[in-house]
């Protein structure tokens, strides 16, 4: 059985909310590219750091927010 | 790369050759190992349920990603530009898809042994309906993923056999091959080859990336070189490109993480602990695979300048042929590449065609055609089902037809018409079965139509629009229509939680 599972985290549906709107470039002015760092535009980064954040909060949930019997019995085993 | 790939002929031969044994004797290995495999269908079809991390993660990561990953990917960020980062983040978006339904599905499919997508249908609705309609839906789709995979595997071969030999030989040995070792050790085999063949390709794309940077100039000069001729490819896209990238957003999360071939990979883990650490794994593999692919693509600007949309499709190649010639290092590298690629693709096939024959032989054959058949006759059904799905696609592909081709070209937009249901049902019983089936079937007409006259509303993918309908039908059909209580009851039982 499942103690905890990611879809019931609410906290977690919001960052992904919020990171799934950011992950496209909307906010920026159209066209717009200036600084370029290392042969990438700056907002090319932005979009970047935010897909290296939902990796980030990926991995945070399936360690943390996904924890069933057999999770605590390996723990247990450890 | 369809016919001038400078590396192509004997030493392409000679590494298909290769490729092509080793996959044969990893198929061999399994079988001596595993002989009764073909006797139980959790055994040909899952592996036992037995698969390690290292394993499940590469035939995760062979599912997701294919040869086309490459060739068509490139050329994609080339035409595009820095717009095609959407690719590195859609693919993050599939594991965000599968934490929607993951966690729950694998603690089920133990309870319940699933060995299909279909099962799980089958087992929450109970309706001969849904089960049929989501059976064809997902073979429908995976027939038609199958079918891209022997287009490619095509363009990839006769780029590499040059002129040496009809490429036609060669399609049909890497065939013969797939099916020798997906029927001697089933998902074991296909799941070993698959790291196999990941491994190659992730080598190939690094080679590559290198040799690009060393002979074509890093991403400064393709920038300078962009900011002068093409400052699109450079700068923030404009509204309609926002929109394809979010309609594209969505499409993929939902769409990629329901792939039937996907979904049976969940059912194969060894336990918990394997599954988390293999998703974990693939939440950051678009970095390495996607995100190299547009950064080779953006060098591609630079070195091959004003490529037509044709032009630009045999990108891969043409930058292939460079990096080769600088020196013998790199010629290999490149043959290794583009042997990389093909396995790539022959490792998406086998997987799709294993989930393929799964659903002919234990949803279809042994729920609806002769449920007395044993496991071990379903099987024999999957495979010769398989074979002859196999040899009338490649048909199709060799010579396609001049008109209804559109219907070879769904995929996605079909196969999320199975989302609701499916992800859904795990979480409410009160899900009017009815309506699920209405929604459905309702969903697929409308992408299915709209796919065919070429009709997207505000630049939205017709599979959305197909999927908004299903989800307005399903969640309208349960709030109105009340299920019995038995029903929910039984629903209840089944989900557990």
């Amino acid at each position: 059985m499942l103690k905890k599972e990611p879809i019931k985290n609410r906290k977690l549906w919001i960052t992904f909310g919020i990171l799934f709107i950011l992950s496209v470039p909307w906010y920026f002015p159209t066209g717009s590219y200036d600084p370029i760092i290392l042969g990438v535009p700056y907002w090319a980064w932005i979009i970047i750091l935010v897909s290296l954040a939902f990796s980030v909060t990926i991995t945070y949930a399936i360690k943390n927010l996904w924890i069933s019997d057999e999770t605590l019995n390996e723990e247990e085993d450890q | 790369m369809e016919e001038n790939l400078a590396f192509g002929g004997w030493s392409g031969i000679f590494i298909m050759a290769v490729y092509g044994l080793l996959m044969l004797g990893i198929g061999l290995y399994t079988y001596m190992k595993n002989k009764n495999v073909r006797e139980s269908n959790e055994e040909y079809y899952l592996g036992g349920k037995g698969l390690g991390v290292l394993v499940l993660f590469f035939t995760f990561y062979a599912t997701q990603y294919s040869g086309n990953t490459i060739i068509g990917y490139a050329p994609q960020g080339y035409r595009i530009g820095f717009e095609w980062l959407q690719s590195v983040t859609f693919m993050i978006l599939v594991i965000v898809g599968y934490l929607l339904f993951a966690p729950r599905l694998y603690t089920l499919s133990k309870k319940h042994k699933f060995v299909t997508p279909t099962d799980w249908l089958d087992k929450r609705f109970k309706s001969k309906g849904v089960t049929i309609l989501g059976s064809i839906l997902m073979l429908y789709g995976l027939g038609n993923y199958l079918l891209e995979q022997l287009v490619a595997v095509g363009q990839g071969v006769s780029g590499l056999t040059g002129n040496a030999v009809p490429y036609q030989i060669v399609v049909v040995f890497f065939i013969f091959i797939m099916l020798t070792y997906s029927w001697l050790g089933g998902m074991r085999s296909v799941a070993y080859t698959d790291t196999m063949q990941g491994i190659a390709l992730l080598f190939g794309v690094f080679i590559l990336i290198l040799g690009s940077i060393l002979y074509f100039g890093g991403l400064p000069t393709s920038a300078d070189y962009m900011q002068a001729f093409s400052p699109e490819k450079l700068g923030v896209p404009d509204t309609g490109g926002i929109v394809g990238w979010f309609s594209m957003l969505a499409l993929v999360t939902v769409g990629a993480a329901v792939y039937p071939h996907a979904i049976q990979r969940i059912f194969s883990a060894k336990n918990e602990k394997t599954l988390k650490n293999s998703l974990i794994g693939m939440s950051w593999m678009p970095f390495l695979t996607t995100g190299v692919v547009l950064l080779i693509g953006i060098i591609g600007i630079n070195a091959f300048p004003d490529l037509d949309r044709m032009g630009s499709e045999q990108l891969v190649g043409m930058m292939a042929n460079v990096v080769a010639s600088q020196n013998l290092f790199f010629y290999w590298a490149m043959v290794l590449l583009f042997g990389g690629i093909i396995a790539a693709i022959i490792s998406t096939a086998d997987s799709v065609l294993l989930t393929f024959s799964s659903i002919i032989s234990k949803d279809l054959y042994g729920k609806f055609i002769n449920s007395k058949a044993s496991e071990h006759k379903q099987i024999k059904v999957g495979k010769v089902t398989g074979v002859i799905a196999v040899f009338l696609l490649l048909i199709i592909a060799w010579y396609p037809p001049a008109t209804l081709y559109e219907i070879f070209v769904l995929k996605f937009e079909l196969l999320i018409q199975i989302a609701p249901a499916f992800i859904l049902g795990l979480y409410f019983n009160k899900l009017h079965t009815p309506s699920v089936f209405v929604g459905m079937l309702a969903g697929t007409i409308v992408a299915a139509t709209m796919t065919f006259t070429n009709f997207t509303p505000f630049g939205v993918i017709s599979g959305l629009w197909g999927l908004a309908i299903n989800l307005i039908i399903v969640v309208i059909g349960s709030m109105v229509f009340t299920v019995q209580k038995t029903q929910q009851d039984e629903a209840q039982k089944v989900i557990g939680f």
